[in-house]
């Protein structure tokens, strides 16, 4: 048995590690973004619709614009978008984890019959509907992603914290006068980490996709800015005079929700959580 | 015993090397045994003394998902088990050689009538049809004292208590007559009570349809009036064996003395000796 | 058994309510929107608003309106569409069939794929299962969305004589219209299969360690008699399970699916409603659309619950 999971946890190492080489060449796009890409992503050219050239490495879009451009600037959106809603549904599935399976009772019972109405709606219907309804700015599909993935966080954070709280060294703690805060801080937290770690990785690979695929239908930022979504439904349109066109943004999203898929498995079998 | 009757099961020099994810660890180092036709005896000995292992031995069950490598030599009825296929193998269990486990809450698929888990076996070895089958899965509840018997064998395990769970199993392992029947720990699970009246079915049966015993148990009270003979098993090597009367007696190995020391009951008849 | 369905849809009605809250209150949350929209044009009188306000009652205060909204939406009227004036019910029903049917062939799809790779992946264990789980992670990092424009542009590439854009309707030609909907069936069943094979080895291998396949194996029972009775058996419910518990993530997928592949089922309407800022019918597809998902979650829990009882030692 122990040698099982030696071996699973030296894999689950190996994943981590190229997940985070993957994900550092995303975090590259971000920081650097427009000072790495060969031209200005709204810069027009005659060559429109082109295929990949020496001068254009992904072709062209239909009003001549440098595809590799707009990827890296439209990466730049796209990832910043994903990361700022998953680090607000981080936090507010923090707070209300903790607080719901750390105080119980009443507490834990009004915020998980409100979480659970959230989690009602089928997750991509409900963006659809709230950035319909609000209008598909930047900020709005931040909030409405931060919010249709809030109760997949409370959940993860809840569950090892109603769990944990019982066991004895917390109740040690308690004993000897800590805080309750303190402890929740201090003993709690840390325990309910790995589940949490996973459960990050898989809802930023889900919000890759929930991004991308708003934009998709036209319902992302605004144009002009680029977006990997939106390039790949443009891409689509003139699908039968460039079919190429159709690979950057599409290998791009991919690559993106690979990172985390990645990430998540490793992760599940460095730190063990989960069955298998 | 009168004379050294031809020995159903002879197992010589076995051992038992888990391959788990590339590290072999030995479990049972070379051990040699005899158990004659309708013959009891009980091997003994803490988890991890390899007891289980050895009845599993003469079954070749591997657990799911890992391998075994058997060595030595294990003589049944004459026929070497250990260079049969596996495809002679399934035809030996069952058949001639039959088990009954240790946890009878988790040994009945949940999913299929307990008449049912009866007929397969019988379909199995025995080649008749279900229907037919059936009838003598009715005698076979009957035999091990479940009550209407007919009605009963449509059930589901989850109706059963862990008693008549457990006499189900053993109606599963008696069903096709085999020459030998191995018992790993099968009151270990099961409240007081309900322990001596399996133990008391186990010797009826055996008595009825002449079958040699092989019981695996950690309790010396288990092994008690249930069997003639007894191996001590230690850390995967047997280290006393003996008449059981003998070795309740006069245990040689300090082993010995301290599992026996663990049963009061056995002890305080010992003391006055 | 009764007690317990009507306990688990008793739990239910209270989320329903506030699904409904929800679903009303996201297309009110910009009132003069709202009106904007219903009128049709943004450049009306301030008279012809004050008419349209209140031949909708939105003069009337806002709780009001949720409850004259909620009673009719029980009674089964769904309102009016903004764009065609007509009933939202009407015209969702036959768009709803399509997408019911196109769902019920991707998860078909994913169940039989999700199940086939997993059980080859927990039983032949080794390469097999290490390229099982490294060809699943792949494709759950592919969106449907992508699969769905790679399959249209290599068709369009290599077969353009394959109308893959060619909806058949079912009353016409019922072969025709399930080979019309197995491409876009298809892209949407990747994702979801590989949640299936992954609970299916799960599954698999959970029943595998239990002691009754060992004592099925201790009864010298053949393999496939094992395989089938024993392990698939037993295996089954969970898969199930899992597969009934992504009809969310199905019909989240078939608008983007619907809209690349031009099939008439509830996403497009949604997706031309939300482009034509169609409120009334975007609150009902929501409110539809998470009463299907609840309901279903409710039969799922039912089933296994009835399975459960069997499973479970008391």
């Amino acid at each position: 048995m122990t040698d099982a999971s030696s071996r699973l946890r030296s894999r689950g190492q190996l994943l981590v590690a190229i997940g985070l080489a993957m994900l550092a060449v995303l975090l590259l796009i971000v920081a650097l973004g427009p000072s790495i890409a060969p031209y200005s992503p709204s810069a027009t050219s005659p060559n429109s619709l082109d295929g990949p050239t020496a001068l254009h490495w992904l072709g062209t879009d239909s009003i001549g614009r440098d595809l590799l451009s707009r990827l890296i600037v439209g990466g730049r959106g796209t990832l910043m978008i994903t990361f700022v809603a998953v680090a607000l549904a981080l936090a507010a599935g923090l707070v209300l984890g903790l607080l719901s399976g750390y105080v119980g009772g009443r507490v834990d019972l009004t915020i998980m019959r409100l979480l659970d109405v959230v989690f009602a709606f089928p997750v991509f219907l409900l963006a659809i509907a709230v950035v319909a309804a609000l209008g598909p700015t930047v900020k709005n599909l931040i909030l409405t992603i931060a919010v249709v993935y809030t109760p997949a966080m409370a959940r993860v954070v809840r569950g090892p914290v109603l769990s944990v709280k019982r066991w004895d060294h917390v109740e040690a703690a308690r004993s000897v006068g800590v805080g309750e805060f303190a402890i929740a801080l201090r003993h709690v937290l840390p325990l309910v980490v790995s589940p949490i770690l996973v459960q990050t990785s898989l809802i930023l690979a889900n919000t890759i996709f929930t991004v991308t695929a708003l934009s998709f239908l036209g319902l992302g930022p605004p144009p002009p800015d680029p977006n990997w979504g939106s390039m790949l439904a443009e891409a689509r349109q003139f699908m039968e005079l460039a079919p190429l066109t159709v690979i950057g943004p599409a290998v791009a999203i991919v690559f993106a929700s690979l990172t985390f898929i990645v990430l998540a498995n490793g992760l599940r079998e460095m730190l063990d959580v989960g069955s298998r | 015993m009168t004379g050294k009757p031809a020995s159903l099961l002879e197992v010589r020099d076995l051992t038992a090397t888990f391959h788990r994810d590339g590290a072999p660890s030995r479990v049972v180092n070379g051990i040699s045994f005899d158990i004659a036709p309708g013959e009891a005896v009980g091997f003994v000995g803490e988890s991890g003394s390899g007891k289980s292992v050895t009845a599993r031995a003469v079954m070749r069950l591997a657990p799911e998902g890992s391998s075994i490598e058997w060595g030595g030599r294990i003589r049944f009825q004459g026929q070497e088990l250990l260079s049969l296929t596996e495809r002679e193998m399934r035809d030996v269990r069952g058949r001639r050689i039959a088990m009954v486990f240790q946890d009878p809450m988790a040994s009945l698929n949940p999913v299929m009538s307990v008449g049912a888990q009866i007929d397969d076996m019988l379909v199995r070895h025995t080649g008749v049809s279900t229907r037919a089958a059936r009838k003598r899965t009715v005698e076979l509840l009957g035999l091990v004292g479940i009550r209407d018997p007919a009605i009963r064998a449509d059930d589901f395990p989850h109706q059963f208590s862990g008693g008549m769970r457990q006499r189900v199993l053993i109606a599963i392992s008696v069903s096709c007559q085999p020459d030998l029947l191995i018992a790993d720990e099968p009151t270990t699970a099961l409240d007081v009570t309900v322990q001596a009246q399996i133990l008391r079915l186990l010797m009826r049966l055996r008595r009825e349809l002449g079958m040699a015993l092989m019981l695996i148990t950690h309790d010396f009270g288990v092994i008690a009036g249930m069997v003639e003979r007894v191996y001590v098993m230690h850390r995967g090597d047997i280290v006393e064996s003996g008449e059981v009367d003998t070795l309740f007696a006069a245990p040689k190995h300090a082993y010995t003395q301290a599992l026996l020391a663990a049963v009061p009951r056995i002890e305080s008849t010992r003391r006055p000796a | 058994m009764l007690r317990m369905i009507l306990v688990r849809l008793a739990l239910t009605v209270p989320i329903l309510f506030g699904v409904s809250i929800i679903a009303f209150g996201l297309m009110r949350a910009l009132p003069g929107d709202f009106v904007l929209a219903a009128a049709g044009t943004t450049a009306v009188s301030d008279e012809v608003l004050a008419v349209t306000r209140r031949n909708l009652g939105l003069d009337r205060p806002i709780w009001e309106q949720y409850g004259i909204w909620l009673g009719n939406a029980l009674a089964g009227d769904l309102g009016t569409s903004f764009a065609t004036k007509k009933s939202v019910v009407s015209e969702l029903l036959p768009r709803l069939a399509v997408t019911a049917e196109l769902t019920l062939m991707a998860g078909l799809l994913a169940m039989l794929m999700g199940a086939t790779t997993g059980l080859a992946s927990a039983r032949l264990r080794g390469r097999t299962d290490w390229v099982v789980r490294g060809l699943n992670s792949l494709l759950l990092a592919v969106p449907n969305f992508v699969v769905a424009t790679l399959i249209v542009l290599l068709f369009g590439l290599y077969f353009p004589t394959i109308g893959i854009f060619n909806y058949v309707p079912f009353a016409r030609d019922p072969l025709g219209n399930i080979g019309s909907l197995l491409l876009p069936a298809l892209s949407l069943a990747l994702t979801v299969s590989v949640t299936v094979s992954e609970n299916t080895r799960a599954a698999v291998l959970e029943v595998s360690s239990q002691d009754y396949v060992m004592v099925a194996r201790a009864k010298g029972l053949l393999a496939r008699t094992i395989l089938g009775n024993y392990l698939v058996k037993n295996a089954l419910t969970p898969v199930i399970t899992v597969t009934g518990l992504q009809l969310a993530a199905l019909l989240g997928g078939s608008i983007l699916i619907e809209t690349i592949f031009t099939i008439p089922g509830m996403g497009q309407y949604l997706f031309d409603s939300v482009s034509r800022r169609d409120y009334p019918v975007i609150q009902a597809i929501v409110l539809v659309s998470s009463t299907i998902v609840l309901l279903m979650n409710v039969l799922v829990d039912i089933a296994y619950a009835r399975v459960d009882a069997r499973v479970s030692y008391d």
